[in-house]
């Protein structure tokens, strides 16, 4: 096995409040890691306006923005706007908004601004619900899961929206999905996304183990899981036609990947059959979509 | 140079010559006219300005957020619903610190649809830690963005610059537009305290627990409270380099009015020519117009009321279940007071109804010839 | 320190809520509830190697282009890596935990390449200047003679070696034929022992030419003198002309080269030796019948020997016993028994039972017998013990003589080259601690492989190095998600028709790229071998790269206890235990 060589830079410090093994963490460190100092990042409200720290401190050591949960896509268009205006073109504004933040609440702010093209990279750190209030339900979210607000006698009906779908549809000159237990991965499409002009996206996995019902350590674990039961496949989307899958060798039915979280002990054989189904389907049309 | 412009047009004058870095809106009747000025100006490389055109008004303001944390001079201008809509936005502005203008055409909210002046929608915001200047005429539109940002980027909160639907926005009034080289002298570029600085990163809107919230209330007030003063100077200043301004309240008609006639806007326009024909016919009636809603102007309204029995106040709003805005503030502005003037609240013009010389000539007979309304909303032109 | 903040008030906050400081000063550590903590277990090769190699060790030296360092690590433990790489059983290889994911790695051939790769560069072990702490005399210089000698001149003692024939190396250089190992080979490597300034005396003969009181001088003994004498079948006819024991036929054709043998040769054994013979016999031209009285499941030989033998054309006749050895027209002619399988006997294999009146006859022109060996106990001092075959020793190889001890073949039924090396060396070991006088038990348990019996000289030598835990680290504590299956190396071989005209080498030495891919395969099982996935995957940046005996350590500062770096390290390298609080 190959030796791991990523960037030493650090640009998440110590005693941030993230939770034991917190998939978003290792996101974001990894995230910095390849973007460089030269960033300014913009939270809309997700777990991500508590874990850098209360005030007078943050654990950021780059230029970091809290802005309201409606307006990653609008806020962003504003700061890169005021560094053009200042002559910096080069630092990268980018996004750091959850699945709420991005499938629901902010999804008009981020659709403007794909729309225009505005020149930043949009970063949803995805884990699958209204986390940071303690595990509600989102449209991303997937079938048949537990949340708070979808408990075990009513889980969650619908599938989980197709946000990559949309992003392509809205033509930007890339977007691609990425997981932590595939760091290097990770860190090349940050790197590629940190090279083109316009609006990149990039939908991150980050399990979560309070809300997922996982032990802490099972994290990159589970991560994996997603990607090799191409739960949560990865590809990339370059101006909103050009789709570059990648085949993962090793591929494991969903039940490997949903056994192991407590959101979906409560399933039956066929809800988990329909999963399954639900998957293929959706990994052919990415096929079909990669081989046209 | 003196042109004949609507109001609407003198906004897009006052965002040129303010040399506005970024501009972020959304189109709203009847504000629109101005976000096409301003985009034909920029593209006729009149305005060197980046133009965010946004898909709503809550990210209109939330783009300007970013780009004044950022550290540039930002505008945007809205109405009613729009302005609503960015509701949020108004607070996270005013709770950054970020002097952004706002100009808001004021038009009532609905249902039922009605897209007429009336400034129940930026009265509605009035808690929401912005500056509020009312209009009376186009040169009072232009001259107000300019004093704006003065005021804004000096105390370091953001202001709402507010006129009336058609009656200002699309009426034409001869301007008198200051050159670029009058402005720049009166109007400095912005100098950010905290830009985003890449050598020196920082987090911006940090979570605060209760520990310092209150404290950071506490600054915004403070900021308010310097409003009167700085806006005093930069008034004082603008005057002497343009020979016109504008304070806080403007007191009209004879000296020592026993009834004073209160209005905003472009009412006041009709009421100065009220307040000019009763002139001599008995009771002595004076007019006094209120520009600064935010912060409330109460020691200027102090020594303004010296001596007056009575306060017919007009207002082109409501609140329901108390009254009219402006009535209301005066009233809790003068409990405290040893010398408070009988005060009658005219409720009139809701949903660009015009507010005639009639109607306003009724409401100083009413004032004059009752020793105290009877009733707490007097309804002006009202269809029973 | 980061610094942290107190306000007054309004009045000396700043106008807005920008952050002032870091986060450094909230020590997150204090929400642990478990600790990772970095520690080497011991991989399954290692524990399983009766020379006490350091397999992984060596193994990632390999994987780092760094052949000579491999040597460095190997000759720490074992001076004969070019024998092990090619005669040596493996047992390694069976315990390696590729093995139940693809296949093991070829141990075997990686070392053979290190040895080999080194001999190139003229590599020879430096001798030491030091003072020497007294002088020491070895008796035998089969393997484990020499590992006592080698581990002995490294820990400065003044070594000589007796031998009683005239050439040296005993078993490795009579037993083994050539073709599996190269004389040149081992003189290579008894010549790095003597490099060493250990001084072997050929052809003097314990009892013939030393007595004990001969050796008076000397502050320690080690005696390894094999087991040279074949068992006996207890036949009739045994004793008859054209009969011939296995390993006097290996002396022949190993010392003198010259043989007579008929054209017909009928073997009677199942062991090494007995594959030896065949396949060295064969290459002399002649027809080989090999005869066995159980299956062929049950025949101890190596597999891979078997195999090759087969190639090579032995025919293997199983389930037969020979029960007399006669004559007729010139013709060896042995009288046997067909045989089937019956009960398990404390072997664990199944017994042969005859077939009564299954009587039939194998015609041969000379017959070698080859079912083991037995030792010689004839010349042994009194005092010393013996039992069953084989001299009675204590764990530390002491007999019941002071000063003198014991190993190899001579005190054990384990009679493979690697168990002679590491009874070798821990009898250097038990000779230096009773020299020192030093509690031998007790090193043992601090420098234990595993749970033994091999032990390392490198943790003798350097209390200091990296510590490693005794556990032996299992399939299921390693994390597969890192690896993917790949092909085990396979070593090329001489053509066939080559193998059987001669004794050159049948297996050919890994290149350079061929070991460093197949070193790539390790899953370097309980060490840490700087993956950085530790490092990678923290959420809370608390895994520092230090210069320390470990290349990353954990900041207890900050680290939650999430366990990341606990389960996707590879390895096992690092362990949890529950915060003491």
């Amino acid at each position: 096995m190959r030796k791991m060589e990523i960037p030493l830079s650090e640009n998440l410090g110590h005693g941030h409040l993230a939770c034991a093994g917190c998939g978003a963490a290792v996101s974001m460190r990894l995230t910095l890691k390849a973007l460089g100092e030269k960033t300014v990042m913009v939270f809309p409200a997700s777990c991500w306006s508590i874990v850098p720290g209360f005030w007078p401190y943050s654990s950021f050591r780059i230029p970091v923005i809290h802005a309201g949960f409606v307006t990653g896509g609008a806020t962003a268009s504003g700061v890169r706007a005021a560094l053009d205006v200042r002559g910096d073109h080069e630092s990268v504004v980018t996004v750091w908004a959850g699945d709420g933040g991005t499938f629901d609440i902010g999804l008009q702010a981020l659709s403007g601004a794909a729309e225009r093209n505005e020149d930043f990279i949009y970063i949803c750190n995805d884990n699958e619900g209204y986390m940071n209030t303690g595990t509600q339900r989102s449209s991303a979210t997937p079938l048949f899961a537990w949340t708070t607000t979808t408990p075990v006698m009513q889980p969650k009906e619908n599938p989980k929206k197709d946000i990559m779908a949309i992003m392509a549809d809205h033509h930007i000159p890339y977007a691609a999905t990425a997981t932590i237990a595939y760091p290097e991965d990770l860190l090349r499409k940050i790197d590629k996304a940190k090279r083109i002009r316009g609006t990149r996206f990039i939908h991150l996995l980050s399990p979560c183990p309070p809300g997922w019902r996982i032990p802490s350590e099972l994290t990159i674990k589970i991560s994996r899981l997603a990607v090799r039961s191409r739960v949560f496949p990865l590809y990339e989307i370059e101006n909103g036609n050009t789709y570059t899958l990648q085949e993962e060798s090793h591929v494991v039915p969903v039940k490997e990947y949903l056994k192991m979280q407590g959101r979906f002990s409560h399933l039956s054989d066929s809800e988990v059959e329909v999963i399954q189904k639900n998957v293929e389907r959706s990994w052919e049309r990415l096929l079909k979509k990669a081989e046209a | 140079m003196k042109r004949v412009i609507t109001g609407n047009q003198a906004v897009a004058y006052g965002v040129i010559l303010s040399r506005v870095d970024v501009i972020s809106a959304y189109p709203i009747t009847p504000q629109t006219t101005i976000v096409e000025e301003l985009s034909e100006l920029i593209a006729n490389g009149r305005l060197n300005t980046r133009f965010l055109k946004v898909e709503s008004e809550h990210s209109a303001m939330a783009a300007l957020i970013g780009a004044a944390t950022g550290g540039v001079r930002c505008f945007t201008a809205t109405s009613s619903h729009g302005l609503a809509y960015m509701h949020e936005m108004l607070h996270w502005a005013s709770g950054a610190r970020l002097p952004i203008v706002l100009v808001n055409v004021n038009r009532a909210i609905g249902p039922p649809w009605n897209i007429w002046s009336d400034q129940s929608d930026s009265l509605s915001q009035r808690d929401t830690g912005w500056i509020q200047l009312y209009c009376e005429n186009n040169q009072e539109v232009l001259d107000t963005i300019l004093q704006a940002y003065r005021v804004a980027e000096s105390v370091k909160l953001p202001v709402m610059v507010v006129l009336d639907a058609y009656v200002l926005s699309h009426t034409s009034e001869p301007v008198e537009i200051p050159t670029m080289e009058e402005v720049d002298a009166f109007l400095p570029a912005y100098c950010p305290d905290y830009p985003i600085d890449i050598q020196e990163p920082m987090a911006f809107s940090v979570i605060t627990t209760p520990e310092y919230f209150l404290e950071f209330r506490y600054k915004i007030q403070k900021a308010m409270e310097e409003v009167p003063e700085v806006a005093k100077k930069v008034n004082d200043e603008f005057r002497s380099r343009f020979g016109r301004g504008y304070a806080a309240i403007e007191r009209y008609g004879e000296g020592e009015a026993e009834v004073l006639l209160v209005t905003s806007g472009t009412v006041t326009s009709t009421s100065r020519t009220v307040v000019q024909k009763l002139k001599g016919n008995g009771t002595k009636i004076g007019g006094m117009k209120i520009k600064r809603f935010r912060p409330f102007p109460f020691e200027e309204i102090y020594e303004e009321i010296r001596g007056v029995r009575k306060l017919a106040v007009i207002d082109r709003n409501l609140s329901a279940g108390v009254g009219g805005i402006f009535a209301q503030e005066l009233k809790a502005s003068l409990y405290s007071r040893e010398e408070r003037p009988e005060i009658f609240s005219f409720i009139s013009g809701l949903g660009g109804r015009d507010i005639t010389p009639n109607l306003i000539e009724e409401a100083i007979q009413y004032t004059v010839e009752h020793p105290r309304p009877e009733e707490e909303i007097l309804w002006l032109g009202l269809k029973k | 320190m980061s610094k942290q903040f107190q306000f007054k008030g309004a009045s000396d906050m700043p106008m807005i809520p920008i952050s002032l400081g870091d986060m450094d000063w909230n020590k997150t550590g204090a929400w642990r509830a478990q600790r990772p903590f970095y520690e080497d277990k011991t991989p399954p090769c290692n524990a399983a190697c009766p020379a006490g190699n350091d397999i992984v060790a060596f193994i990632q030296k390999i994987m780092q282009e760094d052949f000579e360092g491999a040597w460095q690590v190997i000759k720490e433990e074992n001076p004969f890596p070019g024998v092990c790489g090619r005669v040596c059983f493996h047992p390694c290889e069976s315990k390696c935990n590729r093995g139940n994911y693809d296949a093991p790695i070829a141990i075997h051939a990686l070392e053979r390449f290190v040895s080999d790769f080194v001999a190139n560069l003229n590599q020879k072990i430096g001798k030491s200047s030091g003072p020497k702490k007294g002088k020491v005399a070895i008796i035998g210089s089969g393997p484990a003679g020499m590992s006592c000698a080698y581990h002995l001149a490294k820990l400065e003692y003044e070594v000589t070696v007796f031998e009683s024939t005239s050439s040296t190396g005993g078993i490795l250089r009579m037993g083994i034929p050539s073709y599996r190992l190269p004389k040149k080979v081992l003189d290579r490597e008894i010549s790095n022992i003597e490099a060493l300034g250990v001084v072997i005396r050929t052809g003097v003969s314990l009892g013939q030419h030393l007595t004990y009181d001969d050796l008076k001088d000397y502050r320690a003994i080690f005696i390894a003198t094999g087991a040279h004498r074949s068992r006996s079948l207890h036949i009739p006819g045994e004793k008859s002309k054209r009969v011939l024991s296995g390993l006097d036929l290996l002396k022949k054709i190993n010392l003198e080269r010259k043989l007579k043998l008929g054209d017909k040769v009928a073997i009677i054994g199942g062991g090494n030796t007995a594959i030896d013979v065949a396949r060295s016999v064969i290459r002399l031209g002649k027809k080989v019948t090999l005869l066995y009285r159980r299956s062929r499941e049950e025949m101890p030989a190596f597999k891979d020997e078997i195999e090759e033998a087969l190639e090579e054309g032995v025919k293997i006749r199983y389930l037969v016993n020979p029960i007399r050895i006669g004559q007729k027209d010139g013709l060896k002619r042995l009288e046997c028994l067909r045989m089937e399988l019956g009960e398990k006997d404390e072997s664990g294999r199944r017994k042969p039972v005859p077939i009564s009146h299954s009587n039939f006859f194998v015609e041969a022109d000379h017959v070698i017998i080859a079912a083991g060996e037995e030792v010689d106990v004839s010349f042994l001092p009194k005092g010393m013990e013996n039992k069953e075959g084989i001299v009675l020793t204590q764990r530390d190889g002491s007999t019941g003589i002071k000063g003198v001890f014991a190993g190899g073949d001579l005190t054990s039924m384990q009679r493979t080259v690697a168990h002679a090396i590491g009874s070798g060396k821990k009898a250097a070991l038990a000779m230096d601690c009773y020299l020192q006088g030093k509690n031998m038990e007790e090193t043992i348990r601090r420098i234990l492989i595993g749970e033994g019996p091999s032990l390392s000289i490198l943790r003798y030598l350097h209390p200091e190095a990296r510590p490693m835990n005794s556990h032996v680290v299992t399939f299921e504590e390693l994390n597969m998600d890192y690896f993917e299956p790949s092909e085990r190396i396979r070593e090329s071989k001489a053509p066939l028709k080559k193998r059987v005209r001669e004794f050159g080498e049948v297996t050919s030495t890994l290149t350079e790229t061929m070991a460093h891919e197949e070193a790539e395969r390790c899953f370097s099982c309980g060490t840490c071998n700087e993956c950085e996935n530790c490092y990678v995957f923290c959420p809370d940046a608390s895994i520092l790269k230090t210069e320390n005996v470990f290349s990353h350590q954990v900041d207890y500062d900050f680290c939650k206890g999430c366990g990341i770096c606990f389960s996707e390290c590879p390895r096992g390298a690092i362990s949890l235990k529950e915060e003491e609080r």
